[in-house]
């Protein structure tokens, strides 16, 4: 106990303020509880608080208020001190409607959604595609429910580039059934930036980005962490993550780590056979300080899956898909429940190392210089005869390094100014043991790239403007889908400029608006190129072009954000992009005849589309306790060259909650109802001889869930259960691909601990 | 003053380090063409009369696997009112030598099953081999004609069916599901 013996120096007075993080609104009725000493108090309407007299020491305190997230500080208490604490609200309520440029990497006038620490706590059992599901705005892409990758504003794979730790993530992006390979549980924050062009990061990507970011090692001597541990009833899946933490006087670390496994899964009638999963991934934070102006870190990721995909859903031939669709229930599927995965399946391991020092000579001027390795790992595993179910039928091996320099500059007058350089090397190489000709081919590609960012921030306005360079040189070695077989070899290279430019003005404190143009290009992936053969799952014979021209993205946002009497707050988002060139797998007017029976055939094209759409989110704060937000998106993607609508892109919803908090409830604080409800158009903006069968009908899920915290002596404590799909709706996904063989996940009952220690 | 030239020192030095990553000599290597044993690029059925008489040899070649190249395939006449026992044979004749395919659906007999369906009403077609489990291959089949005519015939080969579903025993495929591996159709007259 570090609380002084001595009577005298039990009396310090210990008061301050709790106002919000952002607008420095006091926080009434918020809770200050002092461990060491079991005291705390309550803020008045003014967000003051006092402590009865203190001994001197060094504290840990936990600031809990309704609607925000409980923070914890260390401090030392001398003397009469009057401090203030800040919290910040739940992004569920409030983070949306910030449209902010503090920095200009972190923020900008784009618009953003954030996923917080505690929403994140509160879907453990999610992977990250699923956890981002219910943004405004973001859907996903599946193929079951293991295998899920983000779709922002009708873009996704390799038109959306997504940030671990400020590294872009380099796997296989390319397969529409490829998960991002990252664990959720490692972040603290995952941001969904709605933009039109992110000219800071290298990749491809056509506006929007999302960014993980990891835990920042507080400020405590101490070890501390975190363990939360979830069980789910659908496929009887449980998990455990567990974050440690210290920060010494120079060094500072965290260790995160996950485990997870889950058996078959169950839609509302019986069991998906085979979608089972397990995962274990680590992530190792070190930080240090060389002196006050140069810092370095160094951060190695590991995440490992084996995901199972429905058994049912490997067939052979058109014959046997046109068979499945008219299946009550998939074939092979199994009346018992089990843990087991089998063929179907896949086995990533992506393993990241990052090391990065920032050297800040002047307050006005910073330096960064990145270095990052990423190995990524895939092996795909098919039914196969004579025994070959074992080996691999995809095996792709993919190395990245990646070096980057950066710099910043502040002016007095409110610019600030971002530069930087880029280098990033793929070597993507093939196992040749897989017996079966490779998907994508053997290719090593090299990518430079510059950037120049400037902006002004004043109290009303910021303003933003970018260009940035790229050159790609890309190697490509390909065997002939003809016979003899034989070796091709291609080499490409791609200039591409992009600019984008934003704008953002306060009218008051009430209401906000802002504009962005961005100009940006697309080099065509490696898949859209040369691929070349039978794509598993549905079956399709995917035919690359190795003539396609790169991308180009015209796109405009308009946001506007604010409140009304601060009751109602809003965001709504317009944006409009128009692509020339872009590339879609369009059918062709060929059924290809082979000895496995006869395949539909589809080709990269090219065509000039335009995707356009809207975001709304409001909240109503009918009471203290009791509020209401509803989400809704909109989008339309059109080939408008040949008049006919873009394929995969999402459906229409509307997405509401209903919460009634108290504040205190026995022990417990923070006490939460939720019921939600979202309901899923059916996608009519599709024509029927571009898919095998026609859209499911839309479908509506209602889900509950109830959470609470409470102190332990000196740990916080917070548990939920929720309750997804309560009625147990049969349903099916346009967006997911399992849709033409099954039904969607029936109701599944989640029960989460989260412990701070 | 002092302190914005250390700076663009600074920014100087930081480029500099960076120079050396941006030559691009790397030689990629060529593949190696993978061994596409599992590939069944010929079915042959032989069609022996049990009476004596001249074999009949119906094939279906596409070497190319799921590639553009057009697959050959014969035509051939059959004989009316006469029995002939059925042989088939799978081969990988995109590697020479040829290997045969037909030994592992004999050591896996149990997870496949050959389905022949044809669009004569008067034919007959019987398995006449049998797995472990004591239920129908289809490697070895009688088959028996009926009058002339013209029509065709279609051989499925199925992997992992449910061989116990209705009426999968005796050749018919509604209920027999598992995945497709061969689906070929010949056209063939009956004279």
């Amino acid at each position: 106990m570090p609380v002084g013996l001595l009577a005298q120096t039990c009396e310090v007075k210990v008061g301050g303020r709790i106002q919000d993080g952002s607008s420095s609104e006091p926080i009434a009725y918020a809770n200050v509880f002092f461990k060491e000493a079991l005291q705390g108090a309550v803020s008045d309407e003014e967000g003051f608080f006092e402590l009865p007299l203190l001994c001197r020491g060094t504290y840990h305190v936990v600031v809990s208020h309704i609607g925000c997230q409980t923070k914890e500080f260390y401090l030392s208490v001398y003397q009469d001190t009057v401090m203030v604490f800040e919290l910040d609200h739940n992004s569920q309520l409030l983070d949306e409607l910030a449209i902010s440029s503090t920095l200009i990497s972190e923020t900008t006038t784009q618009e953003l959604v954030t996923m917080d620490a505690h929403s994140i706590s509160q879907n453990t059992d999610k992977n990250i595609a699923n956890m981002l599901d219910n943004l405004a705005g973001v859907s996903t892409l599946k193929n079951g429910n293991n295998i899920a990758k983000p779709i922002v504003n009708g873009l996704y794979g390799n038109r959306l580039i997504l940030l671990n730790n400020g590294v872009a993530q380099s796997g296989q992006q390319w397969g529409a059934d490829h998960s991002p390979e990252i664990d959720p549980l490692a972040a603290d924050k995952i941001t969904v930036i709605k933009g039109v062009g992110a000219l800071e990061y290298q990749g491809s990507n056509l506006g929007s980005v999302i960014l993980v970011t990891p835990h920042k090692i507080d400020n405590e001597p101490h070890l501390h962490g975190k363990a939360r541990y979830f069980f789910e009833s659908n496929g009887l899946g449980n998990g455990l993550n567990i974050r440690l933490q210290q920060h010494l006087e120079k060094l500072a670390w965290s260790v995160v780590g996950t485990a997870k496994k889950k058996g078959d899964s169950r839609a509302s009638d019986y069991y998906l056979t085979n979608t089972g999963s397990s995962e274990g991934d680590l992530a190792l934070q070190l930080e240090y300080a060389h002196n006050p102006l140069w810092k370095s870190e160094v951060y190695i990721s590991s995440f490992n899956a084996r995901l199972g995909v429905l058994r049912g859903a490997h067939i052979g031939n058109l014959t046997d898909l046109e068979e499945a669709l008219t299946r009550e229930k998939p074939f092979y599927t199994q009346d018992q429940f089990s843990y087991q995965i089998t063929s179907p399946s896949q086995n990533v391991n992506h393993h990241l190392l990052k090391l990065h020092t920032k050297f800040v000579p002047h307050e006005d001027h910073q330096f960064d210089l990145t270095y990052a390795t990423q190995w990524d790992i895939r092996k795909e595993f098919d039914v196969r005869r004579g025994g070959r179910s074992d080996i691999a039928a995809l095996d792709l091996n993919q190395m990245t390094q990646f070096v980057e320099g950066k710099y910043k500059r502040y002016f007095s007058n409110d610019w600030e100014l971002a530069s930087g350089m880029q280098f990033n090397r793929i070597d993507n190489v093939n196992s040749t043991s897989t017996g079966i000709l490779p998907l994508i081919p053997d290719y090593i590609s090299f990518e430079t790239g510059i950037f120049v960012l400037a902006s002004k921030k004043t109290d009303r306005m910021t303003f933003e403007l970018g260009g940035r360079y790229d050159y790609l040189d890309q190697r490509v070695a390909a065997i002939s889908i003809s016979l003899p077989r034989e070796i091709l070899r291609y080499y490409n290279h791609f200039n591409n400029l992009s600019a984008a430019s934003g704008f953002s003005y306060s009218f008051s404190k009430f209401l906000n608006a802002s504009y962005n143009l961005g100009l940006v290009s697309r080099n065509p992936a490696i898949n859209e190129l040369y691929s070349n053969g039978l794509h598993q799952g549905v079956s399709g014979i995917e035919e690359g072009d190795p003539n396609l021209k790169r991308e180009q993205s015209l796109k405009n946002t308009f946001s506007l954000g604010g409140s009304l009497n601060q009751k109602i707050l809003f965001e709504l988002l317009y944006y409009d992009q128009r692509i020339e060139n872009y590339i879609f797998l369009n059918p062709q007017d060929e059924l290809r005849a082979t000895i496995r029976g006869s395949f539909p055939v589809f080709k990269y094209t090219q065509a000039t589309a335009r995707i356009f759409g809207f975001d709304v989110t409001s909240t109503f704060l009918i009471s203290d306790q009791l509020n209401m937000v509803l989400r809704s998106s909109f989008l339309k993607g059109t080939d408008i060259q040949n008049e006919r609508p873009l394929i995969y892109m999402p459906s229409n919803n509307l997405f509401s909650t209903v919460n009634y908090q108290m504040p205190q409830v026995g022990n417990w604080e923070q006490v939460e109802f939720q019921i939600s409800s979202k309901y899923v158009f059916e996608q009519k903006n599709i024509l029927s001889s571009q898919d095998f069968t026609r859209p499911p009908e839309g479908y509506h899920l209602v889900g509950l869930k109830i959470s609470g915290e409470r102190q332990l002596k000196n740990n916080r404590l917070n548990i939920f259960l929720r309750i997804d799909n309560l009625l147990n709706v049969a349903y099916r996904d346009y967006l997911n691909r399992q849709r033409y063989f099954a039904d969607d996940l029936g109701i599944n009952f989640v029960t989460g601990v989260n412990l701070n220690f | 003053m002092l302190k914005m030239k250390s700076s663009n020192l600074c920014v100087m030095i930081c480029w500099s380090c960076l120079l050396p990553f941006t030559g691009c000599d790397d030689e990629l290597k060529d593949p190696v063409i993978p061994n596409e044993e599992e590939l069944i690029t010929t079915l042959t059925y032989r069609l022996i009369p049990t009476e004596g008489g001249e074999t009949v040899v119906l094939t279906y070649k596409d070497l190319d696997g799921d590639g553009p190249g057009e697959a050959i395939v014969s035509v051939q006449t059959l004989s009316a009112l006469t029995s002939y026992n059925g042989v088939l044979d799978l081969l990988n004749e995109s590697q020479s030598p040829s290997s045969s395919i037909t030994e592992e659906i004999e050591e896996e007999a149990i997870d496949h099953q050959f389905f022949f369906e044809n669009t004569f009403d008067d034919w007959q077609i019987q398995y006449a081999d049998t797995d472990f489990n004591g239920q129908p291959i289809g490697l070895s089949t009688l088959l028996t004609t009926g009058v002339n005519g013209t029509g065709s015939l279609t051989i499925t080969l199925r992997h992992e069916p449910d061989k116990n579903g209705t009426g999968v025993g005796s050749g018919d495929m509604t209920l027999a599901g598992g995945e497709t591996d061969i689906a070929v159709t010949f056209l063939i007259s009956v004279q």
